[in-house]
């Protein structure tokens, strides 16, 4: 089992090590004449002390375990990727539907002609988007 | 007098028949978002944000304004009539829902609906009588008082959003470095963009706040999968006299807090309505009703809620400070359209300001109709299957971040914030704070480097300006009290262990 509490620190730790470690990249200069790597670094210094503390308070209490539903996030994903896609290589409409059926699995129940009847009116809305609020969005 | 000149003024500028319709839309939109589960304002205010670039400035302002306000209107409606609870409205399940119960929901909405139109009506006086004041204050900040200004709305909104200080001045912190992508405006250097020339200008807002607003809290009810039953039960609205002059007492109550609380920093809906109902549960004549579904817990909470949304507008468009997530986007807004909000702003833009003051008492009688006698209408938007509703958020996620740039790779950023943000709600981070400082973040540096500048290096300017010295202060000071509570609950559970065990 995947501590919450942990995992929470860990990311957190990450976060500040990366921007510390690309911070250092960059002329730092001093107090009065900052470089560009001065205040992220003066950042991700307290945030990577916090992260240290998050991790240091998860050993001392209960572990909290972490859910992590991969299937829904990730097909969701999937969903946004195959509209842009579509979008790119035919066009906006065929993106629309691409993105509805893929993200339609995500749902309690999968049904073709429910995800169909989404499909056709998130087309007509991208029609009014397009013809009437000057969106450039290649529809057809 | 000048308060009721400025007034006349900015009514001039609300009731164009342009700015008429955009409130309308702004509340009614609003309204919707309040009602349906799983789509607060800040996702609502992100997603809509792209598609203001092309409306007038003062229009686009009432209608985000209007998206705001209005949420806080339908929330109470879902909250009464089938417990569902949004973040500004949890405590209008405690006594709402036991009306519904009871077969009081007209009553309940009714004293909700008439609540929040006191409390917004008084908050805009507030408004009005107070933020041109504020904003002659805020001509004597200078760069050390805004820095120290900013960190203490950072400790304040850590605090009170996530309840863990730690997790939330780390989202802070992190929402600040994230602004810190992008060409640094001082030397010109581009900073953490990896060559890429997407991110030269920075992150996307739009892209940061739909993948952690929008697209996270999708997946997240997705995960959740529930099927909610829609309200079938009759409402009757109209209360008899006696249940009516029970409302009014409780209402004002709740709007003079709610007002209050609204205007400090890391204050808004959802701490104010809490204070509320703590304060008619101590004071009012029907104390002990409450909790059983007493008009007077649902009245106050519903003032208190509503005003404080008004009053956060106060020390934005007087400071230039966004005390919340809400109104750091609304800043943002401010911003795209060219407007700097802060001291300046009421002097320069009268027109924008007086008129948007203005524009909320009109939506705060559209949201009366529209929550009182046109409620049963709304209700029947719970018919709509989370299936169905879902893939459409997608949808206009999509083309919230196509429309800014007219450019499809920017949805990639988006699903990757979306990734990021779900990732952070699974390791219970509170994105809100780290969007109040992706938006501050530019700001704070700007300040602090310019007071580095001006004290050659010294750390002790922070110290020797009155007004950061006292705000740092306070920030100590709390520190100190979390330090000392920390300590003394653990001296606690260390003497009760040995007894619960013996």
């Amino acid at each position: 089992m995947v501590n919450q509490n942990s995992a929470r620190g860990f990311f957190l730790a990450g976060v500040a090590l990366f921007f510390m470690a690309t911070a250092l990249r960059y002329p730092l200069g001093d107090l009065a004449h900052a470089g560009p790597g001065l205040f992220p670094l003066l950042l991700s210094v307290p945030l990577l002390a916090i992260a240290l503390l998050i991790i240091v308070q998860a050993r001392l209490s209960a572990p909290v375990p972490l859910s992590f539903n991969l299937k829904n996030i990730a097909l969701i994903m999937l969903g946004l990727v195959a509209f842009v896609v579509g979008a790119q290589l035919v066009n906006a409409a065929v993106g629309i539907v691409l993105m509805v059926f893929i993200a339609g699995f995500a749902a309690v129940t999968y049904s073709w002609t429910r995800n169909l009847k989404i499909a056709l009116g998130l087309i007509v809305v991208a029609y009014v988007f397009e013809h009437f609020l000057g969106l450039n969005l290649r529809l057809f | 007098m000048d308060i009721l000149n400025n007034l006349a003024f900015g009514f001039e500028h609300a009731l164009t028949p342009a700015n008429l319709l955009y409130c309308a839309i702004g509340c009614v939109v609003g309204t919707l978002v309040g009602l349906l589960p799983g789509l607060g304002p800040l996702a609502t205010i992100s997603l809509l944000l792209p598609l203001t670039y092309s409306l007038p400035t003062g229009g686009a302002l009432i209608m985000l304004a209007g998206i705001y306000y209005g949420a806080q209107y339908g929330d109470s409606v879902s909250a009464i009539t089938m417990k569902i609870p949004h973040a500004s409205s949890i405590v209008a399940c405690i006594d709402g829902y036991q009306m519904t119960l009871k077969g009081k929901t007209g009553l309940a909405l009714f004293t909700a609906g008439v609540s929040s139109f006191i409390g917004g009506t008084v908050a805009i006086v507030v408004l009005a009588s107070l933020a041109p004041t504020l904003g002659q204050v805020a001509l004597l900040f200078g760069p050390t008082d805004y820095c120290a200004l900013m960190l203490v709305g950072f400790v304040c909104v850590s605090f009170i959003t996530t309840g863990s200080l730690l997790n939330g001045l780390a989202m802070c912190l992190l929402g600040v470095l994230l602004g810190q992508v992008g060409t640094d405006l001082e030397t010109g250097m581009e900073r953490f963009t990896f060559g890429l020339p997407s991110l030269t200008d920075g992150v996307s807002l739009v892209s940061l706040a739909l993948g952690c607003f929008g697209i996270a809290e999708i997946t997240k009810n997705l995960d959740a999968r529930e099927e909610r039953t829609p309200f079938n039960g009759k409402i009757h609205l109209m209360p008899t006299w006696p249940e009516f002059k029970r409302i009014i007492p409780s209402a004002l109550r709740g709007s003079v807090v709610g007002s209050i609380l609204g205007i400090l920093p890391g204050g808004g809906p959802v701490i104010a309505q809490f204070a509320a109902y703590a304060l008619d549960k101590k004071v009012s004549k029907y104390k002990h009703e409450i909790g059983d579904g007493a008009i007077e817990g649902v009245a106050g909470q519903a003032a208190a809620d509503e005003a404080a949304a008004r009053t956060s507008f106060i020390p934005l468009m007087s400071i230039g400070i966004p005390e919340n997530a809400v109104m750091a986007l609304m800043m943002a807004a401010f911003i795209i359209k060219g407007i700097q909000p802060g001291p300046n702003m009421i002097a320069k833009h009268p027109d924008l300001f007086w008129g948007l003051v203005a524009s909320m008492w009109v939506g705060n009688c559209f949201l009366l109709i529209l929550n009182v006698p046109l409620v049963r209408f709304w209700l029947s938007v719970f018919k709509i299957p989370y299936n169905v509703l879902f893939p459409s958020i997608l949808f206009f996620c999509c083309i919230g971040t196509f429309s800014v740039n007219n450019s499809l790779n920017d949805i990639f950023t988006t699903a990757a914030f979306g990734l990021i943000g779900y990732t952070m709600m699974r390791l219970a981070l509170d994105p809100a704070p780290m969007m109040l400082g992706f938006i501050l973040g530019p700001m704070l540096e700007e300040y602090f480097r310019r007071s580095m500048i001006i004290s050659r290096g010294s750390f002790t300017t922070f110290f020797t300006h009155p007004i950061s010295a006292t705000l740092l202060s306070l920030i100590g000071l709390f520190f100190a009290f979390q330090l000392f509570v920390a300590f003394r609950t653990k001296r606690a559970m260390v003497v009760e262990a040995p007894a619960a065990s013996g």
